[in-house]
């Protein structure tokens, strides 16, 4: 089969489901205080595509808490803009914002964050709430979410009633169950035991996909050099960005 | 609309999951609008027997008088004067009696001197005075047309007579008027609007004229008119029977002092009502105090919520319905304690129990008012937390 060479044609190595950045930093500043300021992020720019497993590395006070923020849209940057799927976020109102962030991330943190009082299922359906579907379907959804994570048994579990990997793993099915275009996840395996935090490695691997990104913020270099795309970050900039072969496979 | 069912399952879970804590901040409204309905209902209750008399009787009853001029000593309306009030358009019924004066009633022979120095009053009376009047006949009948027609000397009893004259249900009596024998046919019910009437004994027109020998001229008429024209109707009737002439009519409505003495004692109202009110205030700072702490207590879960996308508004609107649930079930349980503790405290005292159900949305309307103003405040700072802030992400 002949190559085309029409000017659309993208050229060799890009991916071929979307050349069109998933998420998209043009020289973004964070800054905090209003007399004394204080950088956590200076001009920053990054494009994240589909497909790409990236993790977030650098001391304390580097940024990373910042950038994932700022990745997250649950903050805005002080400058430069940030586009999700081309859209600016900080021209949206708070609703569609809201909107858009439910829609495109998913969220896993170091402390799970599962709301004690709901069970591993209703939490789970929070992230399916307000957005029209029926109770029966919302629940049929977390419970296959559940399944796929191995956690069929634990639906009508609270937190407290799970072990730590356990509720990482409901937090994970949280995160997935709106099948997002990128996972965003704050030191996943910081509170695990090395057992748990390597099968909830594992099941990040298995995220992967050709239409999703996945971007894990840590400073665990194990869980670092699971990634195929390593940014380095320093003072509130990236040092480095290394794209690497995949590991492991 | 979905969104809305969200929202409510979200808010009445956050209920849930504390369910002493939502029970105590609950107590306000419950308080508030139980001390009001109880307030309400037991004062109302404590006048319960003669306000339901009082409905019972009707208060479209009017009683006209003859004024007479100064100074005449029986003063009589003329004989067609149940015609005459008739011609009112709002009158629905009308019946007369007459003070039969001089006329002196015995139980027995030998009881003359007493009963002359303080004379039971005879009165001659329309056979439809019973019904007019609305008070049935405790024991035997009224007077009636084949009294007239076969010229019997028949005589009712009013029940304070009845009972003077030791007269016994049934009993075959005959007393005497003006030394005639008048065979008693029934003994008339107490009449709350005209006590007088239960002092009296009541012969036909008939006798009065023919047996008694008076001219049987009324001078007391007993009215009805459409419920709620009792005052202009009264206002009507000195013209309708005097037609311009000489008689003077004085109207009265009897209902309206019983009416007075049926009102609850309206200051111990005002006074349990405001504290109910007070209840429910300090109850509204009590959910407006709770709910702030509950916000920063849960911080975490709103960060956790805008994160997979609840927007600010949602989560205020859903903190908001937390406190109006708080308020709408509060004044609901406060409503049927409110209730239940008229019910009890009638039955002991053995009121009859009355209770304003109108006015209990009112009350229920206002815990919910206050609740969810109380809110307000801890729903927008809800709204406001930084989910940055509150994830405490590393």
């Amino acid at each position: 089969m002949m190559a085309s060479t029409g000017p659309d044609t993208p050229p060799l190595g890009t991916p071929r489901v979307s050349v069109e950045p998933l998420l998209e930093l043009d020289a973004v500043s964070r800054v905090y205080g209003e007399e004394v300021v204080v950088y956590a992020l200076r001009e920053v720019s990054l494009q994240i595509m589909p497909g790409e497993f990236i993790s977030i590395v650098g001391p304390s006070g580097s940024g990373k808490s910042t950038m994932l923020g700022l990745l997250g849209v649950l903050d805005l940057p002080t400058s430069g803009t940030i586009r999700i799927k081309g859209q600016d976020v900080s021209s949206l109102d708070d609703p569609t914002r809201s909107r858009l962030r439910g829609d495109s991330i998913g969220f896993v943190f170091q402390q799970f964050h599962l709301i004690p009082h709901l069970t591993a299922l209703e939490n789970v359906e929070t992230a399916l709430l307000y957005r029209d579907i029926r109770p029966k379907d919302r629940r049929e959804r977390a419970a296959r979410a559940l399944d796929r994570l191995g956690l069929g048994a634990r639906e009508e579990h609270r937190p407290v009633q799970m072990s730590g990997g356990e509720q990482q793993r409901v937090a994970l099915a949280r995160a997935i169950v709106t099948d997002p275009l990128m996972i965003l996840a704050d030191e996943p395996t910081g509170a695990l035991d090395s057992a748990n935090a390597a099968h909830v490695l594992e099941i990040f691997r298995g995220l992967e996909s050709p239409e999703r990104a996945v971007v894990i913020v840590t400073h665990d270099l194990t869980v670092a050099n699971t990634a195929r795309r390593k940014i380095s970050m320093r003072d509130g900039q990236i040092v480095a960005d290394e794209h690497r072969v995949a590991v492991g496979s | 609309m979905s969104q809305l069912r969200d929202l409510l399952g979200v808010a009445w879970s956050g209920l849930r999951a504390r369910k002493v804590r939502t029970l105590l901040i609950m107590l306000g409204p419950i308080i508030g609008v139980a001390a009001m309905v109880s307030a309400v209902g037991l004062t109302e209750s404590a006048k319960g027997a003669l306000q339901q008399q009082l409905a019972s009787l009707g208060t479209n009853l009017i009683i006209a008088q003859a004024g007479g001029t100064f100074g005449s000593q029986n003063p009589t309306l003329p004989s067609d004067a149940v015609q005459r009030v008739q011609n009112v358009s709002t009158v629905t019924s009308a019946a007369a009696t007459a003070n039969l004066s001089g006329v002196v009633s015995l139980p027995v022979k030998g009881a003359a001197s007493y009963y002359e120095a303080f004379p039971v009053p005879v009165r001659a009376a329309d056979d439809n005075l019973p019904q007019v009047l609305g008070v049935p006949l405790v024991d035997g009948r009224w007077l009636n047309g084949s009294d007239t027609r076969l010229h019997q000397r028949s005589v009712v009893l009013g029940e304070g007579i009845a009972h003077q004259y030791g007269y016994l249900p049934g009993e075959v009596r005959t007393i005497q008027l003006n030394g005639v024998n008048f065979g008693v046919v029934g003994v008339l019910g107490p009449v709350a609007l005209d006590p007088d009437l239960d002092n009296a004994a009541f012969v036909t027109q008939w006798a009065a004229k023919n047996v008694l020998g008076t001219n049987g001229r009324p001078n007391q008429l007993y009215i009805r008119s459409i419920p709620g024209t009792t005052s202009a109707t009264a206002a009507a009737i000195p013209t309708a029977v005097n037609l311009g002439g000489p008689d003077q009519v004085s109207t009265q409505i009897p209902s309206n002092v019983l009416q007075a003495a049926a009102q609850a004692n309206k200051t111990l109202q005002q006074v349990a009502i405001l504290a109910g009110l007070l209840a429910l205030i300090v109850g509204g700072v009590g959910i407006a105090n709770v709910m702030s702490i509950s916000v920063i207590q849960r911080s975490s879960e709103i960060g956790i919520r805008r994160a997979v996308g609840h927007s600010r508004s949602k989560i205020a609107s859903q903190f908001l319905l937390e406190s109006l649930f708080v308020g709408l079930i509060g004044g609901l349980i406060g409503a049927m304690l409110g209730v239940a503790i008229v019910y009890a405290v009638s039955a002991i005292q053995g009121w009859v129990t009355v209770i304003a159900y109108r006015d209990i949305p009112i009350w229920m309307g206002l815990a919910l008012f206050v609740s969810v103003v109380a809110g307000l405040y801890p729903s927008i700072k809800a709204a406001r937390l930084e989910p940055l802030e509150t994830l405490r992400l590393g």
